[in-house]
């Protein structure tokens, strides 16, 4: 379904992604591990077209999708999910979930999407007119999360869901995106605070210094002493 | 840009300026272009150091040009004060004028020190054709008429005797862009760099932003006022449709031409400005519609002006 | 009560101000809602906004020429409007779009933008000549409540503007444009996140503000007339109170707006109107020392 090739990221002059080349089959969920600042973030937001140098080949669903515009990006069903969570802050919960489905395949589905999403988070559906920006750490980061979901997106790319969470509200994050993956999405997610998640896993990638120093399926990621010691916290 | 290079264009720019009357010297009218040249060369360099190096983004460099012009024609009119003392003093009066200018708005974000300072410009018109404008004696709306030539030890510097007037222009416009130069490449240069590269590191080693803006904003309205005061006295006389956004479009013109923050890129740009601008007066009540659409176009295609060009040429070279 | 003459006429005088500070206040508030709505969204600061107040005087103007007024005002301004906003809309993508890659993008933007307003103000006179043209006026007639008289024009004035602003308040909360348009003032990241064209919006946002300058040109032209060089004062004066009631705030604007409107009229009754730019400028300097941010601005 994506298919990243050799692909070379930039902010300024500072090279940020060397010659990372992965793949995510349609239905998959793929776990991108690795230290803070090594460009996984980058390698999602060059995907969403959010990175303004970016060399290399990006294909979604056979279509070279690299210095296309975010909005047509998200139009082709890509979503980005921030780790800084990148809401509206003078605007409710409902306004918010409804930009969400801004872009014009998500439009005509906005009800039934609005529908689904408030089932998912029944705490957001008490606080629809609730103001972003008065919204706790772990309300934000849900709302941020259904956002990208009202987008009707098939592929999500999901950056540190549980950045600043406390360790309580990390497990509700972590139902939440087993029941996303349950439904079928196809999903790249970086994350490390929560060990489980490599459960949900079809394929690991681990970046170090801005390249793929891993990859491989769970239990050839369990097998790696290195990996297991450093990552997985065993 | 190093200062010996800096220097050497200065020099070659100068040079071939203080022997042009040895060629044209008969020539009154390219010799009054060549004038009108040196002094807008000072007030493009006053410019583009503010803006181009400090970060400034002040809209107020004609008010000072036109505030040091006014003082100094009114102190040797309505005073009788010697016209080298008036000079001097309307461009300490400007200095002033920047500080009081400058205290409320260095310290904010720079679409509100544009908005303020090009307020003063706006203000500028109605208070000297006004009441309190005409009580100073700047002569309403229709202006200073006769304002007397510069006077040193009883000869004085006047169209009238061009030649000589040419050179001591060279004079005042080659001490006043050394001085410019001086400051870049000073203590002050290159905190301003700092200040632009980062204005939170540059203070954590004890460069205070405000303090250098406000002496160098000082600095600069005491050269333009200097220099409008002599432009003053050159022309013998004074009316407000200076303030008019042609004149300040033209200067904008020369910095955008010469490249910002490329000094002396301005200096260039002033030579080359104002000598278009000569050549466009053909063009009648349309000069000033080029002359905007030129600043247009300039913004646009030009990013870094000639001296943008010609760097990026002697890059590739080297 | 026994009023002494004097005292009455005083009165009327201080009504006739007050009404006239409440007009023209109202223009000023649609021109300011426009020019904060346009910074607090793309940051860029338009220095030809006066020069599209007087383009849409001209316009009109033009129309009455070439049509003969057929129509009133109300087929002036469903032709003018939709042509302003193309104005407004290439503008920005021919001018400000290309420069928003570069580093010090807002500082070009200005300079580019006070060429604009030179060549469009010199543009008018080479045209339209240099004197001042009178387009009809919008309604004649007055209503008289005992000694006061109100002008059918004034209230027109005053209404048309009010509706103006709540028309486009309305479509910055009811559209999906509208709330595209406030989702990139608040946080354009997270606007291009959810697939918002930020680059439509940009010049969507600069031809909207074009649209209430232009059509506030209208409105204070047929009262007072077209004068082709007005732009910088109709420029500094939008300024002045984006500023004094904080960049980006449109309530603020309003407020100041009306605040900045009745300034004038009184600095006007009492010391002439060549004093108001001076007010204007001392309120200027004053909100900065006292309170940067401005009335309303998030400081």
């Amino acid at each position: 379904m994506l298919n990243v090739t050799d692909l070379n990221a930039y902010y300024g002059e500072a090279q940020v992604l060397k010659d990372v080349s992965i793949s995510v089959n349609q239905g998959q969920a793929v776990v991108m591990l690795g230290p803070n600042g090594h460009g996984k973030s980058t390698l999602l937001k060059s995907i969403c077209g959010l990175v303004e140098k970016v060399q290399g080949g990006i294909e979604y669903k056979g279509q070279d999708i690299n210095r296309l515009a975010t909005e047509k990006i998200v139009n082709m069903g890509v979503t980005y999910i921030a780790e800084n969570r990148e809401l509206f802050p003078h605007m409710t919960v409902l306004e918010n979930l409804k930009l969400g489905a801004y872009s014009k395949n998500a439009r005509p589905h906005e009800k039934d999407n609005l529908e689904k999403v408030l089932a998912l988070f029944p705490r957001l559906k008490d606080r629809q007119k609730q103001v972003a920006s008065t919204m706790s750490g772990g309300e934000a980061k849900m709302l941020a999360v259904a956002r990208g979901l009202m987008s009707n997106a098939d592929f999500l790319c999901i950056d540190e869901p549980s950045l600043g969470l406390q360790p309580s509200l990390r497990f509700e994050i972590f139902s939440t995106l087993k029941e996303i993956i349950d439904q079928g999405k196809t999903v790249l997610i970086v994350e490390q605070n929560i060990p489980q998640i490599i459960e949900l896993a079809d394929r690991i990638y681990v970046m170090e210094e801005g390249s793929i120093s891993f990859e491989g399926s769970k239990d050839e990621a369990f097998s790696d002493d290195h990996l297991k010691e450093i990552f997985l916290g065993m | 840009m190093s200062s010996k290079r800096m220097a050497t264009i200065m020099g070659v720019t100068y040079g071939i300026a203080a022997i042009m009357p040895f060629f044209v010297g008969d020539i009154r009218f390219i010799m009054h272009i060549l004038i009108m040249c040196l002094i807008w060369a000072v007030v493009a360099s006053c410019w583009d150091l503010i803006m181009g190096f400090a970060g400034i983004f002040s809209f107020g460099q004609v008010a000072f040009f036109v505030i040091g012009a006014y003082t100094s024609a009114i102190l040797s009119v309505q005073w009788n004060v010697p016209s080298v003392v008036a000079i001097l003093l309307a461009g300490v009066f400007t200095a002033g004028m920047g500080v009081i200018v400058g205290l409320p708005c260095l310290k904010l974000a720079g679409p509100y020190v544009a908005l303020v300072t090009f307020g003063v410009h706006m203000t500028l018109m109605p208070v000297l054709r006004g009441e309190i404008g005409i009580a100073l004696g700047s002569g309403g709306s229709q202006g200073i008429l006769t304002i007397p030539p510069v006077n040193i030890l009883g000869y004085t510097f006047s169209s009238a005797n061009q030649i000589p007037t040419f050179y001591f222009t060279l004079f005042l416009s080659v001490v006043c862009t050394v001085i410019i130069l001086a400051v870049i490449k000073s203590y002050w240069g290159t905190a301003f760099l700092a200040l632009k590269d980062s204005e939170e590191f540059a203070m954590s080693l004890g460069v205070s932003a405000f303090k250098y803006k406000l002496m160098v904003f000082a600095l600069t309205s005491f050269l333009t006022g200097v220099m409008g005061a002599f432009y003053g006295h050159y022309i013998g006389m004074l009316s407000t449709r200076m303030l008019e956004l042609d004149l300040f479009c033209t200067l904008m013109v020369m910095l955008v031409v010469g490249g910002i923050g490329r000094f002396p890129g301005a200096i260039l740009g002033a030579f080359i400005t104002v000598t278009a601008n000569e050549l466009l007066a053909p063009l009648g009540a349309y000069r000033a519609v080029t002359l905007g659409a030129l600043v247009v176009l300039l913004v646009l295609l030009l990013p870094n002006g000639v001296m943008g060009l010609w760097l990026k040429r002697s890059d590739a070279e080297a | 009560m026994n009023l002494s003459e004097d005292t009455i006429l005083l009165l009327l005088e201080l009504t006739d101000v007050i009404i006239s500070g409440l007009t023209n206040g109202s223009v000023y508030a649609l021109m300011a809602v426009g020019l904060t709505l346009v910074y607090g969204v793309t940051k860029a600061f338009n220095f030809a906004y006066g020069s599209f107040f007087n383009l849409g005087g001209y316009c009109a103007w033009l129309m009455i020429l070439a049509t003969g007024f057929v129509g009133g005002y109300f087929s002036i301004f469903i032709a003018v409007i939709p042509l302003m906003f193309a104005v407004g809309y290439g503008l920005e993508k021919a001018m400000v779009a290309p420069l928003r890659k570069r580093a010090d993008w807002e500082n070009k933007v200005m300079m580019l933008t006070l060429g604009l307003s030179l060549f469009m103000d010199n543009l008018y006179v080479a045209v339209f000549g240099g004197r001042v043209k009178s387009l009809p006026t919008i309604l004649d007639g007055a209503l008289t409540i005992g000694e006061v008289i109100l002008n059918y024009q004034d209230i027109m004035i005053f209404f048309m503007s009010i509706s103006g602003i709540l028309f486009f308040g309305w479509i910055l909360n009811n559209t999906r444009t509208g709330m595209a348009v406030q989702a990139v003032a608040q946080n354009p990241e997270g606007a291009k996140i959810v697939g918002i064209p930020e680059k439509h919006i940009f010049a969507s946002t600069f031809a909207i503000s074009t649209v209430m300058v232009g059509f506030s040109g209208i409105l204070l032209s047929q009262k007072y007339f077209i004068s082709p060089m007005s732009g910088g004062g109709i420029m500094i004066k939008s300024w002045v109170i984006t500023a004094f009631g904080g960049m980006g705030s449109i309530r603020g604007g309003l407020y100041a707006a009306f605040i900045i409107g009745m300034l004038e009229a009184f600095v006007g009754w009492q010391f002439g109107m060549s004093y108001t730019m001076i007010a204007l400028f001392v309120l200027l300097l004053t909100t900065l020392v006292v309170r940067p941010q401005g009335l309303m601005g998030k400081g």
